[in-house]
């Protein structure tokens, strides 16, 4: 009993993470806290489900067609609602407020466009195996959200450590004025980090439609909460911070829900994220900045 | 006239209603807090006053001035761990707030109903006790802002650390406003309780939390008055232009971006700004007023 509410909350933390990252990088590269990423997840959801049950194309091009759906909303959500304050220099506040926009415009579309229904993947997308291991049941779809979630993720930590790009990424997190003095275009570095950022909330978004058997046009707003969590818990843009958090949280919430009550797992949660904004407010990960600035000086 | 004031009647409600959560939007974003918190503290605000009536029979009156003190000792606690965060995580801290908030009351269901909620509240609130809410909160925010506590807020909010070497307690000043922002917004949940029958958990989550932010941001962050014009603007607009009705959510989420990109101040503080700089023109005054903001 107890591994196998383990092996779900792996899961669960699984996509947790996978959506958080994308979250955690844009703040932790760019400092903006971008409300919009839920709802851009939600978006990228919504055309996956659209390529399989109208166009009736596979799962995987589903999958690709989200990442890509997710990547480029998620640069013009930058566009619209980013790039006009950055050219006036405004503060943190101003991309919040901004960006609850940008996310109010996405779900309000959504919920006509889907008439507010809770829609599924047609039965039958993802086969349904499962495997028995010992007292361990598992299925192929949790095989398979677990390895999505190492393959995305090791393409990102590849991304940002191991190519020119992710160095400059990494720079511009460091210090923006410096990394422009030694020849980085800073709109090339956002363009990239939101479409990044953008992707990974768009595969999140199928894996989590199929995962769930739901899409419906307030799914994004929970996995933001979390992502608050992962980003407290992981430390600002720290890739194996988000990773680490997420699954955290998914065993955490999934245990809570088992033995103690399924509506109190988000209290626990939240009084959670509370606790360690207390107790040590720059996480417990290093992240891409070299000091986190979270608490006063 | 009088049917005019009869069909609108609710709005009027609903609007006054809204202006309460943006004047403690307002009192927290004007300290320097960034808060997000009001619609938690409209919650707890909100059940405080209908349980204490509605289970335990305490009369109106009593029960809503039990709501108001609620939200001040919330606020005041909350400020506490806020204290020592930064920007953008008090905004993280406040949302979590919410969100414990709402789904405590779901969890709660011997006390709070759950997700039915609380029913069948009498509406003992009219339109004339709102009235006189309206009037009592912002006169007591105009005096504020006339003392020195209005002061201090202010040079908190522009430059910290100028604050600071002027002997102002940050922390002390920043409570007081928390304290200040959940007693508005605590009552003006526990009027909302009594002016509308029913109380249930979502309310209270996001449309509140960015109703009350939309309202500040659209009127303006420095001025009494910026709340209230942009509660009014943003309750009154679907109502009178029927067709932008269904589009609540769309036409806010545009508002938000276009005034934060180009009319970053609000409405009445962009056009105090311009009176300011017809009637003097020199430059020292206009640095002055953009200091301000």
């Amino acid at each position: 009993m107890f591994l196998q509410q383990l092996i779900n909350g792996l899961v669960v933390g699984s996509i947790y993470s996978l959506f958080a990252l994308g979250f955690t990088l844009v703040f932790g590269v760019l400092n903006i806290l971008n409300l919009a990423h839920g709802a851009v997840f939600m978006v990228s959801a919504f055309v996956g489900l659209y390529v399989v049950s109208h166009l009736e194309l596979p799962l995987i091009v589903a999958f690709l067609a989200a990442i890509l759906a997710g990547g480029v909303l998620s640069v013009l959500v930058d566009f619209f609602a980013f790039r006009p304050l950055r050219k006036r220099g405004a503060d943190e506040f101003g991309a919040l407020v901004s960006s609850m926009g940008a996310s109010l415009i996405l779900i309000s579309l959504a919920q006509q466009l889907s008439n507010a229904k809770i829609l599924s993947f047609p039965f039958g997308t993802f086969p349904v195996v499962f495997f028995q291991l010992g007292s361990v049941r598992f299925s192929l779809l949790h095989i398979t959200v677990i390895l999505c979630m190492a393959g995305m993720v090791g393409l990102l930590f590849f991304y940002m450590y191991g190519t020119k790009f992710g160095r400059q990424v990494r720079a511009v997190a460091v210090s923006e004025s410096t990394s422009v003095l030694l020849g980085i275009r800073p709109s090339a570095i956002y363009l990239q980090t939101f479409f990044i950022a953008g992707a990974l909330a768009g595969g999140a978004g199928v894996i989590i439609g199929v995962a769930f058997n739901s899409v419906h046009f307030l799914m994004g707003e929970p996995m933001m909460l979390r992502a608050f969590l992962v980003v407290i818990l992981g430390g600002m843009g720290s890739i194996g911070g988000a990773v680490v958090a997420g699954l955290i949280i998914g065993v955490l919430q999934v245990m809570t829900a088992t033995y103690v009550s399924t509506e109190l797992s988000d209290t626990v949660l939240f009084a959670l994220l509370f606790i360690i904004l207390l107790v040590r407010p720059t996480g417990f990960f290093r992240g891409l900045r070299r000091e986190a600035r979270v608490a006063r000086k | 006239m009088i049917d005019f004031f009869i069909t609108y009647r609710p709005v009027l409600d609903q609007i006054l209603i809204v202006t309460g959560l943006a004047f403690s939007q307002y009192i927290a974003l004007r300290a320097g807090v960034f808060s997000l918190a009001p619609a938690g503290f409209a919650a707890l605000g909100a059940y405080t006053g209908a349980v204490l009536h509605m289970t335990y029979g305490w009369p109106v009156w009593l029960a809503l001035i039990c709501s108001a003190l609620f939200g001040v000792f919330a606020g005041a606690l909350l400020s506490i761990p806020l204290a020592r965060l930064r920007g953008v995580f008090q905004a993280i801290a406040t949302l979590a707030f919410v969100q414990i908030v709402v789904s405590l009351s779901l969890y709660a269901e011997s006390i709070t109903g759950g997700a039915v909620g609380i029913n069948g509240i009498p509406a003992v609130i009219k339109t004339s006790h709102l009235l006189v809410f309206f009037v009592v909160v912002t006169i007591f925010t105009l005096i504020m802002n006339r003392y020195a506590v209005g002061r201090a807020f202010d040079a908190i909010r522009q430059e910290e650390t100028v604050a600071v070497a002027l002997g102002i307690s940050v922390a002390k000043y920043q409570a007081l406003s928390f304290a200040i922002s959940g007693g508005v917004a605590g009552l003006s949940g526990g009027l909302l309780a009594f002016n509308t029958y029913s109380i249930t958990p979502e309310q209270f989550g996001f449309p509140m939390l960015i109703t009350a932010i939309a309202a500040v941001v659209l009127g303006g962050r420095v001025s009494v008055w910026g709340p209230i014009v942009g509660a009014f603007i943003l309750t009154a607009l679907p109502e009178i232009a029927r067709p932008l009705a269904q589009q609540r959510l769309l036409v806010n989420g545009v508002i938000l971006i276009l005034i934060i990109s180009y009319m970053p101040m609000g409405i009445v503080d962009t056009f105090r700004r311009y009176l300011a700089g017809r009637r003097q023109t020199s430059t020292a005054a206009n640095t002055d007023v953009r200091r301000k903001t």
